[in-house]
Order: structure tokens, then sequence, then C-alpha cells
């Protein structure tokens, strides 16, 4: 096992206040990805 | 009146009869033809291999929502395809055999005006010698029951292991052209974790054995994607879980022969080497269903309908990896010889893979095939449901929905870990799902920012909302249509 993560940047990722923000951000992002749409290929280009 | 028939309730089976169900007025007939009696939600099996969710915990019984929701369901497998009819039948039709109840054996004639091939894969273990869920020490997460039965085994190990047992535990890919990368990379980590929570891990020695040639290949070609302030290698964020979570890799690995507690693989290089276990999790190759089609003089035309899966409309001309392009990929899921058939979801044959192809040095093919995961599946399915929709009600054959996995984002929240305090997830999005090297030349076919990934405890509660969100929505409660695919 080698520590590839510092204690500090897991401290940020476990943090279930800094998380919870993380959540809502996350969240938001994805649905922008993916409702911001699909479409065909061949005409566009 | 029309008649549409649905092969197969799975993601993109259910997704399309109940769109269908929701916007078509009663007069039209919405069937589902499926040998399974539930309904699972697939990517929370992974839960259910570390014994952290029951099987009933992801599924529901497909009957009586159906039958509340004027869907006509038959529990019954397709078996062949008669686009045509045949010399009695002048409308089309699939033949489908009942697997349960009183008709139990017994044949149909199922009529259709439209038809959705929504089958999914075979999950093909007889392409690997000696890989069968159960057997050999070797399990699978890929049903509920495989998944149930995977923890069953994982359990009896950890208990060993709390007598002193040192154990080897092999997670990856069982077929040199296997897929699903990603799930394997789910259950991975989560074994991880529960072997930390029940305090043996260090008895055990994790490996993961991949036909990728890169780690965090995922069959996508791997990504490069924004990481934070930083822009990241997906094979540099999954080396650096791996080491940080003690897990050893084997790449490059075609595993063609199981044996008790021993995987035999071929490596890139052409050597062949063996790995040793006491439990492993290795994904099976996936394949068509081997359906025949006939036309109406009884003539086999199986390959007008089929190329493994479904032909629809991609471009299937052969060619070499540096011509690949998103152009290829289909973008309405119609087959080229029949309008009325669709193929949504994995039951559509790819044009081809999306990772460079590599052979090893004896000349066999060790690529990871292209995955089709959860939110493609939803999508295609749904612009299958819309543009069937529109033929309909317009009585023409245009097709205005369109998408094509060239053109389409994904999210991948895979688990790296349960628990509400504890528990972690690795957040990855792509756009597009496969690279467009023209329009994003410098950063390897993907839109950096809509292509990045993100790790920690967020992460697992976005898979648990999305496990409740999801199965709302299958069971199709009050606004279901509101969440998205
Ligand atoms: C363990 C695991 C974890 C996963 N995790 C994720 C994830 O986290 N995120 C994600 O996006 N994707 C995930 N996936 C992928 C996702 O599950 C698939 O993309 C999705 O299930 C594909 O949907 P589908 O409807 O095309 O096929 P399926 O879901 O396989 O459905 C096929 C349907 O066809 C039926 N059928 C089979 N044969 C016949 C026949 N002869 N006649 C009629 N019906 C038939 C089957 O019973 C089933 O109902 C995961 C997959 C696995 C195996």
């Amino acid at each position: 096992m080698t520590r590839r993560i510092s204690k500090y940047k897991r401290f940020l990722m476990m943090n279930p206040i800094i998380q919870f923000f993380k959540f809502i951000y996350l969240s938001i992002k994805i649905m922008i990805v993916v409702a911001g749409g699909h479409g065909g290929t061949r005409e566009i280009n | 009146m029309s008649r549409i028939v649905i092969l197969g309730a799975g993601i993109a089976g259910h997704v399309a009869a109940s769109h269908l169900r929701r916007k078509l007025p009663k007069e039209h007939e919405v069937v589902v033809v499926s040998p399974n009696s539930n309904y699972q939600w697939i990517p929370s099996n992974i839960w259910v291999g570390i014994g952290r969710m029951k099987p009933k915990d992801i599924l529901f019984p497909l009957a009586p929502l159906y039958a509340k929701k004027h869907i006509d369901y038959k529990q019954a497998k397709a078996i062949s395809f008669y686009p045509e009819g045949d010399a009695e039948e002048v409308k089309p039709y699939v033949l489908a055999e009942y697997v349960a109840g009183a008709n139990k054996g017994t044949t149909e004639k199922v009529m259709y005006d439209y038809l959705i091939n929504a089958t999914g894969p075979k999950l093909n273990f007889e392409a690997t010698e000696g890989l069968s869920p159960g057997k050999n020490k070797t399990h699978s997460v890929c049903t509920y029951t495989h998944a149930d039965e995977a923890w069953n085994a994982l359990n009896d190990l950890i208990q060993q292991m709390k007598q002193g047992k040192k154990a080897k535990i092999l997670i990856g890919t069982g077929h040199p052209k296997a897929t699903c990368q990603g799930a394997a990379f789910e259950y991975i980590l989560n074994v991880e974790q529960e072997l930390r929570r029940h305090k043996v891990r260090d008895m055990a020695q994790i490996t993961w054995i991949s036909n990728e040639y890169h780690l965090g290949d995922f069959g996508m070609d791997g990504m490069l994607m924004s990481y934070g302030s930083n822009i990241m290698k997906s094979s540099e964020m999954v080396e650096m879980i791996f080491e940080d979570r003690g897990i050893s890799w084997i790449l490059g690995a075609g595993v063609n022969k199981i044996e008790d507690g021993v995987a035999q693989y071929e490596t890139l290089e052409g050597d062949y080497k063996t790995e040793s276990y006491d439990f492993a999790m290795l994904i099976p190759s996936f394949s068509g269903h081997g359906f025949k089609a006939y036309n109406k003089g009884g003539e086999d035309i199986t390959n007008k309908l089929f190329k493994g899966f479904m032909i629809v409309d991609a471009d299937y001309t052969p060619k070499p990896y540096e011509e690949w392009s998103v152009q290829d990929w289909p973008e309405t899921y119609q087959n080229p010889s029949y309008p009325n058939i669709f193929a949504p979801g994995i039951a559509f044959a790819p044009p081809h893979g999306i990772s460079k192809p590599r052979q090893s040095k004896n000349g066999t093919d060790i690529t990871p095939a292209p995955p089709r995961t959860g939110m493609p599946s939803g999508i295609t399915a749904k612009l299958v449901a819309d543009n069937i929709i529109e033929m309909i009600k317009h009585s023409n054959n245009e097709l205005h929905h369109k998408g094509s996995m060239g053109n389409m984002g994904a999210a991948c929240i895979a688990s790296a870990g349960f628990g509400m305090t504890k528990g972690s997830g690795v957040s990855i999005t792509t756009y597009p799902i496969v690279p467009d090297y023209n329009k994003y030349p410098d950063t390897q076919g993907r839109k950096l920012g809509k292509t990045f990934g993100t790790i920690g405890l967020a992460g697992h509660w976005l898979k648990l909302a999305l496990h409740h969100a999801f199965i709302y929505k299958a069971k199709m409660k009050p606004f279901w249509w509101l969440i998205p695919e």
C-alpha cells in the first residue's frame, strides 16, 4: 500500500460538511452534462 | 391502432415501454416480452455483491406495474424474427416462448407494427472455458442472483480470514474481449473497503486483471479529464486509487481458461501465464443472443438483422483505428432493412470498438469491447420511443430524434465503498462518450470540464440517490418522467 492521497486531501474527501456541498455541486454538474442534450453527428460535420 | 412490441424489460426496454405508454393514446397497444419477471436496477448489484443490499432492495415485479399501467406483459423470451410475416401471417412477428405460468414452454407469434429489440447482452460465460458463476471459485455480479451468490462466497472467505487464512482475490475481466470494466472497478473497490470494515484487509492480496492496455481505459480509450484544477488522465487517477488501496494489477490480459482457483491468461507479449485466487469476480464477454430471422418465404435472413447484436444505422465498413470516426456510430438505432425495427441500449451492434484494438504476438485480440452504460441505454430507448410516436402520429417515416454516442454525455458514478459516513465514490462524467478527435483534438477527443472526475463521500451519496431515484422512476410513480434518463 502506497499513500497516494494525502491526509489533507482525504479529510476533504471524507468531511461530511464539505461533501454535502460537493454533492449539490456534483448533482447540478451532472444534470448539466446529461440534460445538456444529445443529437446526431453526421449533419453537424 | 398500432401495436408496439418491446423485447426486454431492462433499462432500455422499460424506459421505452414507459415513455410509449405515457405519450400514446390507449388505442395503441404497448406489449413487453421479457423472460425475467422482475425489473432490476443492475448498477446496485455491486452492493448486493458485498452484502450491503439484498436482491429485494434492487428489484420489483413487473407484472403488477404493467397491469396497472395498461402495458401488456408476456413473460416469454424471443426466439426468432419474422419481419415480413410468413406464408400464413401478413403481419411481421416475433416468435416467443413462454418461460413461466400456465403457458410455459408454448410459443406464440407476437405480431407488431413496430418492434423495439432491447434484449441487451447475452452473458457469454461459455466463451471462456471453466468460467461459470459459482464454479471454480469464480463469481459474477451481472445479475442479482449472481451478485447474491458472490456475496455468500466472499462472506465465507471473510470468516476464514478472521480465523487466520491468507487469501488472494482476483477481480476484473474474464475474456480477452470483455467489456463492463467499470462494474469490475466498482466491485474491487467495494470489496477492498469491506475487507477493511471486517478488519481482515491485511490478510488479503487483491489483484485487478483486465484486458485494458492502460488502467482506466474502461473500453473508452481512457479519458483526459478535469480533476479539481488539474488535468489528469483516467489511467493516472485509477493508478492513484489502486496504489492508495494496495491493489495490484495485471493489464493486457486475455483470460482464456478457468480452473479451480486458477485463471489462465495470455498477455499482449504473447506469454501464457496463470494467476491463482481464493475468490474471483470476472466479467464474462457479452454477445448477441443468437437470434435467427426469416423472410416471408422462410429463408434465413439473419444477416440482414444481426451482426452478433442487431444491425442499426451505423457504418459497419471495416476500417483501421486511425480512420474511426464518431460518424460511424448510429443516431436513430433503426434497422436499415426494416424501418419498423429498432435496437437501443446494448442490443445494437456497435460499428467497432472505442479503445485502440491490440493483438497479442500470437494474434489474439486483447481489447475491451465498447461499453454501453445505463445512461446511453436509457437515452437511446427514449429517442426510439419518441421517433415511433411521431411515426404513428404523423404517419411518416421521418426520424427527428437523434442521439449518437459521439454527441452524448454520460455520467458514471462508480461506487468505491458503501457507507453514509465511510463510503466513497469515483464520479466521472464524459462528453462525448465516443471520443471526437476532430472536434477535440488536443484533449483526446473529449471536452474538458464536461469530462471530469472527482473522488469522495459525495460520490457515494450520489450513487445512492440515483439508486432511489431510478427505482422510483422505473416504478412509474408520480412525475417519474421528470427524472432524466
Ligand atoms: C454489475 C453491473 C454494474 C453496472 N453499473 C452501472 C453503473 O453504475 N452505471 C451505468 O450507467 N451502467 C452500469 N452498468 C451497465 C448497465 O447495467 C447497462 O448499460 C444496462 O443494463 C443496459 O440496458 P439494456 O436494457 O440494454 O440491457 P439489460 O439491462 O441487460 O436488459 C436486457 C433485457 O432483455 C431481456 N432479455 C434477454 N433475452 C431476451 C429474449 N430472448 N427475449 C426477450 N427479452 C430478453 C432481459 O431479461 C432484460 O430484461 C452496469 C452493469 C453491470 C453488469
